[in-house]
């Protein structure tokens, strides 16, 4: 068995108090030696002594991990909690960790890079086949990220990340690395050797309307469409001014995001608004490049669980026979709100579709780095909004 | 020139002819085109209306979402209402009713943060007994902005109504100022929670979140919880008063008992002093009067020398008085040993009518004298008792001897018996003088003396009926007397049948 799985939760409110509780409950399900803590805290948890207090208990154990708007694993969704994966490695399977800080002084381009040679360096020279991502949500400039990765990484090296998040309030997200909690930081795993893994991305979204074209843009900062300012089109299609917009933004931005048209690939890019300006651009959560096609979205409960279900049959396809050894759900924040009471019948989903002992971890982002036609290796990893990320490892 | 004459003649109709052609088929393309025109002009048209149609949908999702967001909303709220309700009624503690709403129930009511005040008016003050989501620094904050406007939440508390952030109109503004800075919550909902007795206060609850818009649904939730915080707090202090004057009543109860037992205990201590009193004195009494008695009886007998008759008369008297104090101390002696439990009662199977024929005869002399009727009726199935026939012989004498002395001349008196149950009771009747009402159980004291005229004239010990009464309590037996002045009397006493 290349793998060894302990999985453990807690709900305590006390930081410590769950630290403790989630780790025993891991440390019960695993045998042998741990190698790396995958660690999702609700933001009510998020404190730098909970990574040095798992840190102490687990002693030199690699940690990466992030806060988020609630925290998922197979014993239920969690709006405050605590929730922690302990991984074992046989000989043969490694994964190393990196971080790098100051993400918005360097710049998310150079800080993609340098994480990406930090990893390299520590591989020296060894396969590397997979990369875990977890990066500071409230980081604009998130597509940047990716591309300085790929820049080192190679484009269609397999990449999967998650922006961290908050309870929905935009102000601090965290990440854990090993002892130390930080913000304005961007961490990752590379794994070696032969891990099979099958990834599935959908979002469930579907285009509305007609066709428009971004007309002047800088990354992600959408200026024009169809030569008007960009706010035109949310004014037009939701017959209100600027101003009543911006109250409503955070529903209006999650529930009809735009959606890139990608020549070749399966479904629409997703970008959330992150903010309108006065001038009538709008800031979106990922680049959008000039001349890009857009459509306005919609989605509905049904059509985001239909993605999670599209989502868990390509990655279980993709490992080809092998029994599902624990699964890893990267679920964006928009869809929980959105699904509301009904975001459990997703895990349930998720749950009927592995087998019932199958450890699951995951949490809710602000945005999700995977590739966009997951059923080719090759797909090249995009910046998405709103779709779930699923990631089952097999034996 | 021919030639050019002939070419142009030559050429002239094909070029005719092209150029018919070509106009005709520019004719026909422009035809087409404008076909095509009409036609993207049909599709953009479509594709405009399509759009049209679209915003209509998307503004109808979105009411629709905003729809459903609040219906969750409520539910889950709802749920936590009647989670909330169920624990409220089944606590019995009056500080431990606010202390019910937990962080997660406050969450699923769509706030994080909560404060509970009531008024104590006894102390004057304001006491805060819950605090969700505040540190400690804010909650001693909030407690001293609240007492600083006292008169504020107060008169809020008096009129009994709920306030919210939504709710406060535009010209009240400084209350939702002051509302917001105390509690540090810019969304909040504040409700009067009044149970009808005892101290008063209110619920506040707030949040931060900027989505939130506190709706009339906020409002009449938080209405009806704090509703029920005030029921819970009355029916909690209904209950600790009920509990409390049931402690009360039994804590008077085991004071009382613990008196009269005390005082029970002295009773006995000083009855049984007298009993031994009594028995000391009796005996001491006995020895000197048996020689009185000898003497008195020596000089009578003339063993001495004659004697005149007066002395004679004089040591008579002696006699007899010494015989009456012989009496006398004898009963006092049964009587404390009865008392001192120093006489047992030899119980064993006896007839009842052959002591009280045997008495009758005992009697007869003075029944004869008196002229009086006798009745005796003791059937046989009531004559049974378990008893010490000496002892109850006794009794019957003490009786009867009674009825003869207050029965005038040609008088009646009756011994009738009956079986009851486990026992037997024999009553005893006369048509003598009665006695009043009020003295009949004053009768069985040692020494009581019923005030008539037959008493003044014949003395007795005064010990007799009290005798009669310790002989039939150490049978387990009771006696008592029904009696009218001038009705005569019924003298009642009951033993065991042994069956």
């Amino acid at each position: 068995m290349p793998v060894e799985v302990g999985i453990g939760t807690s709900t305590e409110r006390e930081p410590l108090h769950a630290v403790k509780e989630a780790v025993e409950q891991a440390r019960k399900t695993i045998g042998g030696n741990i190698n790396l803590a995958i660690v999702f805290s609700s933001i009510d948890l998020s404190y730098q002594g909970l990574p040095l207090a798992i840190s102490n208990i687990l002693g030199p154990v690699a940690i990466v991990g992030c806060s988020s708007l609630a925290v998922i694993s197979g014993q239920g969704i969690f709006k405050h909690g605590l929730a922690i994966m302990l991984l074992g490695f046989s000989d043969g399977d490694y994964a190393k960790t990196a971080c790098v800080k100051d993400v918005r002084q360097k710049g998310s381009l150079a800080a993609g890079e340098e994480l990406a040679e930090q990893l390299l360096a520590q591989l020296s020279g060894a396969p590397r086949n997979l990369s875990l991502i977890f990066s500071d949500g409230l980081i604009e400039s998130g597509s940047e990220l990716i591309t300085g990765l790929q820049e080192k990484l190679g484009s269609s090296f397999p990449l999967v990340g998650a922006s961290a998040s908050d309870n929905l309030s935009f102000k601090n997200t965290y990440l854990y690395f090993q002892r130390d909690m930080y913000s304005d930081a961007v961490c990752g795993i590379i794994w070696g050797q032969k891990l099979t893994f099958g990834l599935g991305v959908h979002h469930g979204w579907e285009p509305l309307g007609k066709p428009r074209y971004i007309t002047k843009s800088h990354g992600n900062i959408v200026t024009e469409i169809d030569g008007q300012p960009a706010v035109k089109i949310y004014e037009d299609y939701f017959a209100k001014k600027s101003a009543k917009l911006k109250k409503e933004l955070k529903r209006i931005s999650i529930l009809y995001p735009i959606g890139i048209y990608l020549p070749g690939e399966e479904e629409y890019l997703l970008r959330n608004i992150f903010a309108i300006e006065d001038d009538g651009s709008i800031i979106f959560q990922g680049n959008v490049s000039e001349g890009s096609q857009i459509r306005l979205m919609i989605g509905t409960k049904e059509s985001c669980l239909e993605a999670t279900q599209r989502a868990l049959d390509e990655a279980k396809k993709q490992i080809m026979g092998h029994r599902p050894r624990f699964a890893l759900v990267f679920d964006s924040a928009s869809r929980f709100m959105l699904l509301g009471r009904r975001a459990v019948r997703e895990l349930e989903i998720i749950k009927a579709g592995l087998n019932q002992d199958t450890p699951i971890i995951g949490l809710y982002t602000y945005g999700e780095q995977a590739p966009l036609r997951a059923l080719n290796y090759l797909g090249k990893t995009y910046f998405h909004n709103q779709t779930i990320t699923i990631l089952v490892i097999g034996d | 020139m021919p030639t050019i004459e002939v070419l142009i003649n030559f050429f002239f109709p094909i070029s005719l002819i092209g150029f018919l052609c070509l106009s005709l088929q520019l004719v026909i393309k422009m035809e087409k085109v404008k076909n095509l025109q009409s036609v993207a002009d049909g599709l953009r048209k479509s594709l405009d209306e399509m759009d049209e149609q679209a915003k209509l949908i998307v503004r109808t999702d979105l009411e629709l979402n905003k729809t459903q967001e609040e219906l969750d909303k409520k539910v889950v709220g709802l749920y936590a209402l009647q989670r909330l309700s169920r624990a409220m009624s089944m606590t019995l503690e009056e500080n431990q009713i606010f202390k019910i709403i937990n962080v997660n129930d406050l969450e699923d009511l769509g706030f994080e943060k909560s404060c509970g005040f009531l008024w104590s008016e006894k102390e004057k003050k304001p006491t805060l007994i819950l605090s969700l989501g505040y540190s400690g620094k804010e909650r001693r904050e909030i407690e001293s902005l609240v007492e600083q406007d006292m008169r504020f939440y107060l008169d809020f508390i008096q009129n009994g109504k709920t306030l919210s952030s939504s709710s406060i109109p535009k010209s009240s503004q400084i209350i939702n100022e002051k509302i917001i800075n105390t509690f540090k919550a810019t969304f909040f909902v504040i409700s009067a929670v009044l149970p009808k007795e005892g101290d008063r206060g209110f619920l506040f609850v707030g949040t931060q979140n900027s989505d939130t818009l506190i709706t009339e649904g906020d409002e009449e939730l938080i209405t009806i919880l704090a509703n029920q915080l005030g029921q819970a707090l009355e029916n909690t202090r209904l209950f600790e008063q009920t509990w409390r004057s049931h402690q009360d009543l039994e804590r008077k109860v085991e004071e009382r008992t613990r008196q009269l037992s005390q005082a029970l205990d002295e009773v006995k201590t000083i009855s049984q002093r007298k009993t031994d009193f009594v028995s000391a004195v009796s005996h001491e009494l006995r020895t000197p009067l048996t020689s009185i008695k000898g003497y008195a009886s020596i000089l009578l007998a003339g063993k001495l020398g004659d004697i005149p008759k007066e002395v004679q008369e004089r040591l008579e008297k002696i006699n007899r008085h010494s015989d009456e104090l012989t009496n006398l101390v004898n009963e006092l002696l049964d009587i404390a040993r009865i008392e001192s439990g120093k006489m047992t009662m030899k119980q064993q199977s006896c007839n009842l009518k052959d002591i009280a024929e045997k008495v009758l005869d005992l009697l007869a002399v003075q029944i004869k004298e008196k002229r009086l009727e006798t009745s005796l009726e003791i059937s046989d199935r009531a004559s049974e008792a378990y008893a010490d026939p000496s002892q109850i012989e006794r009794v019957i004498i003490n009786l009867i001897g009674n009825a003869i002395k207050f029965t005038p001349p040609k008088g009646k008196i009756s011994i009738i018996s009956h079986k009851e149950d486990k026992q037997v009771r024999v009553d005893i009747t006369d048509t003598g003088c009665g006695m009043p009402e009020g003295v009949q159980e004053k009768i069985f004291h040692e020494f009581y003396r019923v005030d008539n005229p037959i008493n003044e004239e014949v003395r007795g010990t005064g010990l007799g009926l009290s005798l009669v009464k310790h002989i039939i309590g150490a049978h387990k037996g009771k006696i008592w007397v029904e009696s009218k002045i001038g009705a005569g009397s019924t003298f009642s006493f009951t033993l065991p049948t042994g069956a």
